[in-house]
């Protein structure tokens, strides 16, 4: 009998942590005055003429070496403006920053824990000799947009290279 | 497909951060490989921001973008041997490498081709055949011989390789020391061609294939050189007679010296060195020498035996740049 009124005393306190939630979510969920989409385009570089210049394309074939250019593009629906507005975006592993991105981008070279401009950061490798990071090195990139005004959109982007 | 310029330059200002040196012990773990990330190998990309609005903070994800890494085919060869493999009666055995350059598990179609400009002779291509049990050595009847028309590696995993002997006999006509070469080309099964020529759907993971920069399609060239022997056996002989001269008398004894010269850098197997009595003449017993040494006449433990129908001498294996030589005498009836 003791074990059954246990049991049932914890069904109970489930129960009040199910009907707390809702209003939870519901706080959170105030609908966001910004929206962010993200985009993918594939770097081929073209020659016309004797000039070579890079067209965006879509991702249709993506092999080791190809240049893809990250575009998270963001709006702010909002009537009121958005202020330090900070977009993180992770590498995906397969994926190494392309040196053209990091001179005054913010990344992380040890997945968002710390940041910095590329050339202050140092990795120690296993040898325990200390090195500059290099793009490849980089996890996370970020940039922070101090306002957003409303109505107001606009993009960040990095290039990346597939490992 | 619009041209880009300079597309950061869009990208809204940042933020001043701190110049503060940053050390972390990474090597990162990555799927990164020397052949470039798996083909099959999803590549999600998904940005998240964090704001404030008034007196609220919020944050915002977006959608994820995905791309699949297609796999790119690439091959490479090269020739394990480092001096020409000799040929001799027995085939030369080439021994050549091939390795998957690409992203993507792949068999290679295998051809030799004993046909090379500045040969020698042209070789002929006995068999081809993987080194199955990996150690670098051809092992008759251990290794896998390929069936003439289903040349071609196992599916080999990105940056793996296997090693191809490739066995060459002399053709008839080939002579000592002639060298010749044999190119082994291998061929991705999926297709070659031009880099970035593209097959729809070939791909690992159901995505394309890609021909890489060496064009899916690779070859090295191997050595083998001829190594032969040849045999020249000369006769001359000396008559002593009965007066201390060297007529040809009843009673003079001519003593006959075979020299059996071998010349090439091979060697000769199961030499004998046979020669009849002349008629008119009989054996002098006891007189048969191989290199100025005494041989018996009787079948017994040494190389020789001489007597009335004839000697005959056992020379066996012998190497080029040798010459023996035989003598025996015989008595003017």
């Amino acid at each position: 009998m003791k074990l059954s009124f246990l049991i049932k005393s914890l069904a109970g306190a489930a129960t009040m942590v199910a009907m707390a939630g809702p209003a939870l979510a519901a706080a959170q969920s105030a609908p966001s005055p910004v929206t962010l989409k993200g985009d993918v385009m594939l770097e081929k570089i073209v020659t016309e003429n004797g000039v070579s210049k890079t067209q965006l394309v879509e991702p249709k074939v993506v092999i080791p070496g190809d240049h893809l250019l990250f575009t998270t593009r963001y709006h702010n629906d909002g009537a009121q403006a958005v202020t330090n507005f900070v977009v993180t975006n992770p590498l995906p592993s397969a994926v190494a920053l392309a040196s053209e991105s990091a001179p005054g981008t913010e990344v992380s070279i040890d997945g968002g824990k710390t940041w910095g401009q590329l050339g202050s950061l140092k990795v120690t490798g296993t040898d325990g000799a200390s090195r500059s990071a290099t793009a490849a090195d980089v996890t996370h990139v970020r940039w922070t947009i101090p306002t957003i005004a409303p109505g107001a959109s606009g993009e960040v982007q990095y290039h990346g290279i597939v490992r | 497909m619009n041209t880009y310029l300079s597309p950061l330059s869009r990208a809204a200002g940042i933020a001043g951060c701190s110049l503060v040196a940053l050390s972390v012990t990474a090597p990162l773990a990555n799927t990164a490989h020397a052949t470039g990330v798996l083909a099959g190998t999803l590549i999600e990309n998904t940005a998240t921001a964090t704001y404030q609005s008034g007196s609220t903070t919020g944050s915002v994800t977006s959608n994820k973008v995905t791309v699949k890494v297609d796999e790119l085919l690439d091959v490479a060869v090269a020739t394990l041997s480092t001096a020409p493999a000799t040929a001799t009666s027995e085939p030369a055995v080439l021994i050549y490498s091939v390795t998957n350059s690409g992203n993507g598990p792949e068999a290679f179609n295998l051809a030799a081709d004993p046909k090379t400009s500045g040969n020698g002779f042209d070789g002929t291509i006995k068999s081809v055949v993987l080194d199955s049990n990996s150690n670098g050595v051809y092992d008759p009847g251990v290794d896998t011989v390929l069936t003439a028309g289903a040349l071609a590696t196992p599916v080999l995993a990105p940056d793996k390789s296997t090693k191809v002997f490739v066995l060459v006999d002399l053709p008839a006509g080939a002579t000592d020391a002639q060298t010749s070469q044999v190119r082994l080309t291998a061929t991705a099964q999926t297709g070659s061609g031009t880099p970035g020529t593209s097959f729809s759907g070939k791909g690992e993971g159901g995505g394309d294939a890609v021909v890489g920069l060496t064009t899916a399609s690779a070859n090295s060239l191997a050595a083998l050189i001829a190594s032969l022997a040849n045999i020249s056996l000369s006769k001359s002989a000396t008559i002593l007679d009965p007066f201390g001269t060297a007529k040809p008398v009843p009673g003079a004894i001519v003593t006959y010296s075979l020299a059996a010269k071998i010349t090439g850098s091979g060697t000769l197997d199961g030499l004998h060195v046979i020669d009849t009595i002349p008629d008119g003449t009989t054996y002098v017993p006891g007189s048969l020498k191989l290199d100025s040494a005494a041989l018996t006449d009787g079948v017994d433990g040494d190389a020789g035996v001489g007597g009335a129908s004839g000697i005959d001498v056992t020379l066996g294996k012998i190497t080029g740049g040798t010459t023996k030589t035989v003598a025996f005498s015989v008595k003017i009836n």
